[in-house]
């Protein structure tokens, strides 16, 4: 094996290895780690990554700048769903001047056969569907992933103009129905 | 206060004799939980060479991990395979575990203190042999028995190779490591590990003068020891987890407290027969800079293991025979020269 192996004779090489250079050197970068920041995500207890805007979530309905609900109950995403897991129920809403708007009554997806594809999204004429960027979906009960529309209005933890790509301080809260991890947007921290 | 010159010469001896005793004790309890701290150090350092944290979870900083892992192993099921050899399997872990802890009967923590109250001279080893430093070479070596009757006992091939494999590995770095450690006995004319000791008083020590004895001492010793890179018996890599691989729950626990005390072994000799054992500046007592010494010695053996593979078992074998054997009989030839 080491019969037909060139030896190097050369001063240099036989420096290098009478005083162990290559080894030495191989312990200094080890030693320098060791003092580096490590990369390790606590997820969840302390820190959760935030997702990329284009992140498909739980979904969210989006209200415009007076307040009201942006569907129209027109039921495209029901209709573009793949796996219909989305139930819409249009009513007439008369409490607004003029023209009666078309409103959904009940607006309810049920995650348990949503695969996130996001075409309910591209459906939606008004923008008022939206992939948002909650991910952490684990209940205790099968009722529970029937998100309605009163679930869904409520605003999500990371803003829908958050960039995201970061990981951010968090806190893993639990309750009878499950669990979720609190984000606090105010700490984040990039480890690239 | 009383004096104990005037006391009874029966109660003297009984004196000396539960001196020996509370000593022996106190010296096994520590060497016994030595591995809790050794294992959370191990895998901090790990850890931290990874980019990673190590244990975090359990406890502050997971500094109860250890602990867990404890109880995980006491309480696990203790699994004798049917094929295996009940006896030798049953007692390996003891074979192995017994001759390390023996070994400290003669290592010296420092000088001698005085008790206070009884005005009694305390010495820090359990008793001072004059051929201290062969005792401990030889009762170490014994160590290996252990594992080659695991591995012979487990009745399955990768145990078989790992403990074949820490048998050839034995017999060729004891000789170096050996040799290396007549280089220091030459120095301090004397086997006895505290002579040795106070021969390098002062900052005379030995790896000052003997360089080349304290690198084949320290690639021997990790050989030794079964570590990265010379970790051949228990090569997870290829063999599973070698001569231990049948071994379950307590005796398992038995083979890790054998190897942690055994490194903690050659990290003492490492520091008495090269760094001057509780020689250091005098503003720390003598123990706390053993203490430190070996500490650093222990962690170099991490930061290495996280550091280099291993090598092929023909390299070992080359190294051992072909550079380190004759270089450590030139080292005694030319320390035998310089001191005429």
């Amino acid at each position: 094996m080491s019969s037909n192996r060139k030896s190097d004779f050369s001063v240099k090489n036989i420096l290098k290895k009478v005083l162990f250079i290559d080894l030495i050197q191989g312990l200094v970068v080890t030693f320098g780690y060791t003092f580096t920041k490590t990369i390790t995500m606590r997820y969840p207890d302390e820190e959760t990554w935030i997702p990329y805007q284009r992140f498909r979530g739980l979904h969210t309905l989006n209200r415009n700048k007076e307040g009201k609900e942006l569907c129209v109950g027109c039921e495209l995403c029901a209709k573009s769903c793949p796996t219909q897991c989305i139930t819409v129920v249009p009513m007439e809403d008369k409490t607004g001047k003029g023209i009666a708007d078309r409103v959904a009554a009940r607006w309810e997806i049920n995650l348990l056969r949503c695969m996130f594809c996001g075409l309910c999204e591209d459906a939606c004429p008004t923008e008022a569907l939206k992939l948002g960027r909650q991910y952490e979906l684990a209940g205790k009960s099968m009722q529970r992933q029937l998100r309605s529309k009163e679930e869904l209005l409520a605003p999500q933890a990371v803003p829908a103009d958050f960039e995201g790509g970061v990981i951010v301080k968090a806190r893993l809260e639990r309750d009878e129905e499950g669990m979720i991890v609190k984000p606090d947007m105010s700490v984040q921290k990039r480890w690239w | 206060m009383f004096d104990l010159i005037n006391m009874n010469p029966m109660l003297v001896t009984f004196l000396e004799v539960l001196l020996i005793c509370v000593k022996v004790v106190v010296v096994s309890l520590i060497l016994f939980m030595l591995p809790l701290p050794l294992t959370y150090m191990e895998r901090k350092v790990a850890g931290h060479i990874q980019v990673r944290l190590g244990p975090f979870r359990t406890g502050p900083h997971g500094l109860l991990q250890p602990f867990a892992d404890m109880i995980k192993l006491i309480f696990k099921e203790d699994v004798v395979p049917a094929k295996a050899d009940q006896f030798l399997f049953k007692i390996a872990p003891i074979v192995a575990m017994v001759p390390v802890f023996t070994v400290y009967a003669t290592v010296p923590f420092g000088e001698s203190v005085t008790i206070p109250f009884i005005n009694k001279e305390l010495t820090l080893y359990i008793s001072d042999m004059n051929v201290g430093i062969l005792y401990v070479l030889g009762i170490a070596g014994l160590s290996v028995y252990g594992m080659i009757l695991a591995g012979w006992a487990s009745n399955s091939k990768y145990p078989m190779l790992g403990g074949l494999r820490s048998s050839a590995q034995m017999i060729s770095y004891e000789l170096a490591l050996s040799l290396a450690a007549v280089g220091v006995v030459m120095m301090a004319n004397s086997l006895s590990l505290v002579d040795i000791v106070r021969g390098q008083y002062d900052w005379h020590w030995n790896i000052i003068y003997q360089p080349v004895g304290f690198f084949i001492f320290l690639i021997a010793g990790i050989a030794e020891i079964n570590r990265i890179p010379f970790d051949m018996p228990e090569d997870e890599g290829t063999l599973g987890a070698g001569y231990h691989a049948e071994y379950s729950a307590m005796r398992f626990a038995f083979f890790m407290l054998t190897e942690y005390v055994a490194m903690v072994t050659i990290s003492t000799l490492g520091v008495i027969m090269f760094f001057g054992g509780w020689d250091g500046p005098s503003f720390l007592p003598g123990i706390v800079w053993f203490v430190l010494k070996v500490a650093a010695f222990i962690y170099f053996f991490m930061w290495a293991r996280f550091t280099f593979p291993r090598y092929r078992f023909d390299q070992l074998m080359t190294i051992g025979w072909k550079i380190l054997l004759p270089l450590a009989l030139l080292n005694i030839l030319i320390t035998g020269l310089v001191i005429i």
